[in-house]
């Protein structure tokens, strides 16, 4: 059963924003609304920087669907989190609510009067007749009703962003993990599950798995 | 007169918190209130001129199959080692 | 609310949402700064009203849809060479999908390859869209007839008056290799040697120091190669953000083992994914590179049998590393400890084969040519040239920059790098041009003046400024076309400026107006003209990528607005200047290249025809022979078929044409010696003896002579190509030596006729290569790579300090080169100058080392992507990197703007970003910004509508005067500077 997920592999993302303009490319967003972006974390500093790219998560118990004032939130069969702009009051409840920071809202005007709340769709669409114009102009691109995947993670340089079935992105993933030799941590585990007082980014203390030959 | 006055504090109080709502804010989940969306396996495969992938219109087992076949685009291992 | 609710009967996830945020040290990420450049910046106003630029979806389906076709083309970009798929309806541009067959990128795109759609965007284009003229100080539109009949005769007054050698074309590494071609062909048949293009300033010292060494001066291996790597030396290299997709297939080694090392002034992005990390000083190249070697000679960890076979000239090279770059004398030089360079040669010794891998950071200093021969000295002490997995990988820029200097318009070669001064090469390209050669003669000033390289792009403002006694030509340069070029990426801007007012004609060839209109506008009324080009989606063509692989480009959409494509435009001048036959090859009833309808009916000349009946039929010395369109469009139609770490196809067969694609490399990548028909492989590793010459093996050429002072040059018994029948070393072929060896009746009757008299590098016929390799032996000889160069300079690569050098006592050590009394037609100083930066105590006034470089977001002088607002979005501002100290000491804060002035004693308005990315003696600035000049915005001097979104100050306004010893490369990688608070 597909669950569609992203997955950013800090181990290769190199802040190239190619994920970043391939949503803009695709969904034709306006300037000041960010779907995604990179975030670089520790920059400059030698041995520690490490960049993500973050967009909507489409989280299984979404904040922002949980908070919406007006419900315009759903969730796909897929997994993917929509929401509906028509119903959308641009309140920005479920801009406080997100981690990530997903809802953007295209400002205008001086006193950053929100307009409708725009977001990552997972290039899913949205509630409109699939791939017609009404959907393109509200929502971007629906690339899952044409038999693809999200434009950003179809486009990553260096193919950190993985985007699609959980399972697969999981199969992926493992198989990069089993030849960098490395404990199966994502990047900022130990700082989740290390020993109290270790440095965020440290290698984990655990047993490592030995590495493959790295031969397929 | 002067036990009077605690006892009827005492009484008052307790009487009061009888009429006294419950303060704990329960969070009812709401329900999607929106246009309605159809799933995207429902629509027909494109041409290959918009280089998508092909399914089985309506048949969600097909689509979903052809979507992880074009997810491992995405694990260059794939490619390298076909 | 979330977090303290009480849920009645959910699903039990709660407590999952805080881990949202964890692993993140608060204080670098927290969602303010996440959000901070989300807001309307630069150009907003414009943008955020936009409307999406959609096109009916065949969801429709009961609508009539259109035409709807896709067309496959490569990134105009850089040279990684990406492919892209372009949904074409109705002659729009709709849809831009990934390519998962291409064995180079495999779908993936950095922040350009994936925004390129942009380019067939007509909505709030800022394109240069039709033809322009500066009447007083403002552009004014005028007719393309209008535009010709004024320059043309602008052109043809200033050839009677001053002669031909008055006029300089700076051509284009974004021109396709037809393109680039017709180029060099056109600035000949005007009749002068001044012509250029961006590989001066970008890779100029590495052709010539690596040519120098072993034959051809080009990537040795590809990227794909890298996945069999063990080893990989970043030199001068931010990848991560200047070729962002090769990091797949180094990304993809590092997983697999091998070891990434990277020296670097600065904490790059390339840097954040190493292994190993070592800071090392701007332009102290090659007390690294040669560091590095004393450990590696001093441990014995040398390859002494591969040196011994096919190397000449290392005991010289070992004896004096042993004795000049002791640890001591590399620290004071370079700044990197004992320890770290030892870290790095044994990382480099234990981990074979590996790459050393370059690109500006070695290239664009005045000791080039030394530094990079010093990157091939270490490499062949390791025995790691000639092998896959390793070798020198040299990653070019622009996306045709290679195919250009291979095939285009450089001014001390023509195609196929035959020497303008020796008389063959003309009587060869007039041959293969199908013009008499006697008329060429005549185009020129004289003889002399043709056999003479020409100025270079990075000198052209000395051309018109210098005195003309100076000069070693006739008149000075009073004409100039800036084709397919940007100005900002040229050092001393503000004597570019002095230069624009001295200017008798300038006329900008481009689909943008680029920083060249602005900066003719600022300081002159009239004499300028700007005429819209077409981009390379709107054409066809074939481009080289750096792994030297051809890959041919659809043409997408029809130009744009009023634009022309390049190869049309040069022949309409043509028609105009009174060329038109000789640019089609036209003569005795044969005519090389057929016109073609293009844009509104009009002719251009064939690209196709171009390829296989000029450049095909030509370039010899470089086997861009076997690479017909017929085989180029087999291979980007079955992709597919390539394997991405050899880049051959195990078999298949085109279902278009029934090509066999059988043991092809991918984009028959050059040297793909003989013609079409004996359907060489081309060569995917360089000089590789593992693999017979007609498998795309190869051996390093025989270019030096036979023997030096006794010792033999030619390789040694036993090192050969596979299968050679030749096991020994030998000299180039020719029919000298055919006929010696019994060969020569191999050939054909019709061969016979052309080859005699002939060598492999002129033989028309192709019949000496295809004999040659017949036998397993390669057309260029087999010999000795040479690490140490007796014809340049400095024989041994010398280190040279800069000459804006923060270390006079350095300076005293190892000072720069004497000056020069003419050198490409110019006087060029470099003694005088550092000595006089000394006298002067420059280092004192400007302590800072100033170096500048590339951003993932843009693209070589930035006019095309920072009109693009998807990329320009992204940065916004120029910026100067700072070291927390260096911006405490001059008490400036993150994100103000501040003066960094220099030499030159101009200076610039920047954002400052406090970075310990960057050293405390170092600052750092992109180049890919223009539109500020010293503070002021110059967006009244664009043309209306046509001035990119994002403008900044241009690094290159301040940078300084400083040239490579053989190439005339700029140095604009190190010179000094100093901030200050605006």
């Amino acid at each position: 059963m597909a669950r569609m997920k992203f997955l950013c592999d800090a181990e290769r993302c190199i802040e190239c924003n190619g994920c970043v303009t391939a949503c803009k490319n695709e969904n034709e967003v306006p300037w000041g609304v960010n779907r995604r972006r990179v975030v670089t974390i520790n920059d400059g500093v030698v041995g520690a920087e490490k960049s993500i790219s973050v967009a909507c998560m489409h989280c299984s118990d979404a904040p922002c669907m949980a908070v919406c004032p007006v419900d315009c939130f759903y969730r796909t069969d897929d997994g993917v989190v929509l929401h509906d702009k028509d119903l959308c009051i641009g309140c920005g409840y479920c801009f406080y609510a997100c981690p990530f920071g997903a809802p953007q809202f295209p400002q205008a005007g001086a006193f950053g009067l929100r307009g409708k709340m725009d977001k990552c769709t997972f290039c899913a669409g949205g509630p409109e007749a699939d791939r017609s114009e009404a959907e393109f102009k509200k929502y971007g691109r629906n690339r899952l009703a044409e038999g693809k995947l999200p434009a950003c993670a179809e486009m990553c340089s260096t193919k950190a962003l993985l985007g699609g079935d959980g399972d697969v992105i999981a199969d992926i993933y493992r198989e990069r993990v089993l030849r960098r030799g490395k404990g199966a941590d994502l990047w900022g585990w130990s700082s989740a599950y290390g020993l109290p007082g270790q440095k965020p980014g440290a290698q984990p203390v655990q047993p490592q798995p030995q590495p493959s030959s790295g031969k397929s | 007169m002067r036990r009077l006055v605690p006892l009827l504090a005492v009484l008052a109080l307790g009487v009061a918190a009888c009429s006294e709502k419950e303060q704990i804010a329960e969070f009812k989940r709401g329900k999607y209130q929106g246009k309605p969306d159809t799933p995207a396996w429902d629509n027909g495969p494109l041409p290959d001129t918009f280089r998508g992938s092909q399914w089985k219109q309506g048949d969600r087992a097909s689509w979903e199959e052809s979507i992880k076949k074009r997810q491992l685009a995405q694990h260059e291992y794939r490619r390298i080692y076909q | 609310m979330l977090l303290t609710r009480k849920a009645t009967g959910q699903a039990a996830s709660q407590g999952r949402l805080s881990r949202g945020v964890s692993g993140v040290p608060a204080k670098t990420m927290d969602r303010r700064t996440f959000l901070k450049r989300s807001g309307v910046g630069v150009g907003a106003g414009a943008v955020a009203s936009q409307l999406p630029f959609s096109i009916l979806t065949p969801a429709e389906a009961k609508e009539e849809q259109g035409k709807v076709e896709v067309k496959r083309t490569v990134c105009t970009h850089c040279s990684v060479g990406c492919s892209v798929d372009a949904v074409v309806q109705n002659g729009v541009w709709v849809r831009q999908e990934p390519v998962f067959d291409s064995p180079l990128n495999l779908g993936a795109h950095c922040a350009k390859g994936a925004s390129v759609r942009e380019h067939g965007m007509t909505h709030e284009s800022h394109r240069l869209k039709y033809p322009m003229k500066l009447v007083g100080g403002k552009w004014q539109r005028l007719s393309w007839d209008q535009a010709y009949d004024e320059i043309t005769k602008k052109l043809l007054d200033i050839r009677k008056e001053s002669g031909p050698d008055a006029l300089f074309v700076v051509g284009s590494s974004k021109h396709s290799n037809e393109q680039a071609m017709l180029m060099r062909k056109w600035v000949s048949l005007w009749g002068t040697n001044n012509t250029d293009h961006q590989a001066r300033i970008c890779h100029s010292t590495t052709v010539a120091g690596v040519a120098q060494t072993w034959g051809y001066g080009a990537m040795t291996n590809s990227y794909n190669d890298e996945q069999n790597s063990k080893s990989m030396l970043f030199l001068g290299s931010n990848a991560a953000e200047a070729h962002p997709v090769s990091m797949l297939h180094t990304l993809h080694a590092k997983e697999n083992g091998c070891k990434v090392i990277v020296a670097d002034p600065r904490f790059t992005r390339t840097a954040a994914k190493a292994d190993i990390y070592v800071r090392t000083r701007s332009g102290a190249d090659i007390p690294f590179l040669f560091g590095v070697l004393y450990h590696v000679f001093k441990n014995g960890w040398e390859d002494k049998e591969y040196i011994k076979a096919r190397v000449y000239g290392m005991d010289e090279v070992k004896k004096e590393v042993m004795a000049k770059w002791t640890p001591d004398k590399v620290t004071e030089a370079c700044g990197v400890s004992e320890a770290e360079v030892y870290n790095v040669a044994k990382t480099l010794a234990e981990n074979r084969p590996g790459f050393i891998i370059w690109a500006m950071g070695q290239t664009q200093h005045t000791n080039a040519n030394a530094v990079v021969r010093a990157s091939n000295i270490l490499m062949l002490a390791l025995g790691n040239v000639g092998r896959s997995g390793g070798g020198c990988n040299i990653y070019r820029g622009h996306d045709n920059v290679q195919g250009a200097t291979d095939v285009g318009p450089n001014p001390d070669t023509l195609p196929g790098y035959y020497p303008v001064g020796v008389p063959g090469s003309w009587t060869h390209w007039a041959g293969v041009w199908n013009i008499d050669l006697d008329w060429l003669k005549k185009r020129y000033a004289s003889e002399a003046m043709m056999a003479k390289p020409g100025m270079t792009v990075s000198r052209w403002i000395d051309g018109v400024l210098e005195k003309n006694d100076a000069i070693d030509q006739d008149s000075n340069l009073r004409a100039i076309f800036y084709w397919g070029h940007a100005p900002n990426s040229q050092t001393r801007g503000t004597e570019m400026l002095e230069a624009m007012k001295k200017l008798d004609l300038m006329v900008v060839i481009d689909p943008y107006p680029s920083a060249s209109a602005a900066m003719f506008a600022k300081v002159r009324k009239d004499g300028a003209y700007l005429l819209p080009a077409a981009t390379q989606f709107e054409t066809e063509g074939s481009v080289t990528a750096s792994n030297r692989s051809l890959q041919w480009r659809e043409k997408v959409i029809d130009p744009l607005f009023e634009s022309r494509t390049d190869q049309m435009i040069m022949y309409q001048f043509a028609q105009k200047l009174g060329f038109a036959d000789q640019f089609l090859g036209k003569k005795d009833g044969k005519q090389n290249i057929q016109l073609v309808k293009g844009k509104g009916g009009m002719d251009e000349p064939s690209m196709e025809d171009t390829l296989r009946n000029e450049i095909n039929k030509g370039s010899w010395t470089i086997g861009y022979t076997g690479q017909s369109p017929e085989r180029l469009q087999a291979h980007m139609r079955n992709q597919h078929q390539f394997d991405v770490k050899t880049l051959r196809a195990k078999g298949g067969k085109d279902a278009k044409t029934g090509y066999d694609l059988t043991g092809d490399y991918y984009g028959l990548p050059w040297p793909c010696y003989g013609s079409a028909a004996i359907k060489h492989p081309g060569s995917p590793n360089l000089y590789d003896n593992s693999k017979h010459v007609m498998d795309g093996g190869g051996c390093f050429r025989a270019l030096f002579g036979v023997e030096k002072d006794g010792v033999n040059l030619l390789a040694e018994d036993g090192s050969y190509p596979k299968g050679s029948e030749i096991t020994t070393g030998y000299p180039q072929f020719d029919h000298v030596l055919l006929k010696k060896l019994g060969w020569w009746d191999e050939l054909t009757d019709e061969e016979k006729k052309v080859a005699e008299g002939k060598t492999w590098a002129n033989d028309t016929s192709g019949g000496i290569q295809r004999v040659a390799m017949k036998h397993g032996c390669h057309p260029y000889g087999n010999a000795k790579a040479r690490a140490v160069v007796w014809n340049f300079p400095d024989g041994i690569p010398q280190h040279r300090e800069p000459l804006y050098s923060p270390r006079p006592d350095l300076v005293e050590k190892y000072p720069t080169h004497d000056d020069v009394k003419t050198f490409w037609r110019l006087p060029t100083l470099f003694k005088s100058v550092q000595q006089k930066a000394v006298k002067e105590e420059m280092h004192k006034k400007y302590p800072l080392i100033l170096t500048s470089g590339r951003l993932v977001e843009y693209e070589g002088g930035g006019e095309e992507t920072r009109s693009n607002p998807w990329l320009a979005e992204l940065q916004q501002d120029n910026f100067v990197e700072l070291n927390p100290k260096t911006a405490a000491d001059r008490n400036v804060r993150n994100g103000e703007y501040v003066w960094v002035s220099t030499p030159t004693g101009a200076k610039i308005k920047v954002k400052a970003k406090v970075t310990e990315g960057i050293g405390p003696d170092t600052v750092f600035i992109p180049f890919h910004f223009s539109g500020w000049w010293q503070g002021e915005d110059m967006l009244p001097y664009y043309p209306e509508g046509a001035a990119p979104i994002v403008r900044g100050e241009a690094v290159n306004t301040v940078t300084t005067y400083g040239y490579d010893r053989v190439t005339m490369m700029q140095e604009s990688k190190t010179t000094l500077c100093e901030v200050a608070k605006a």
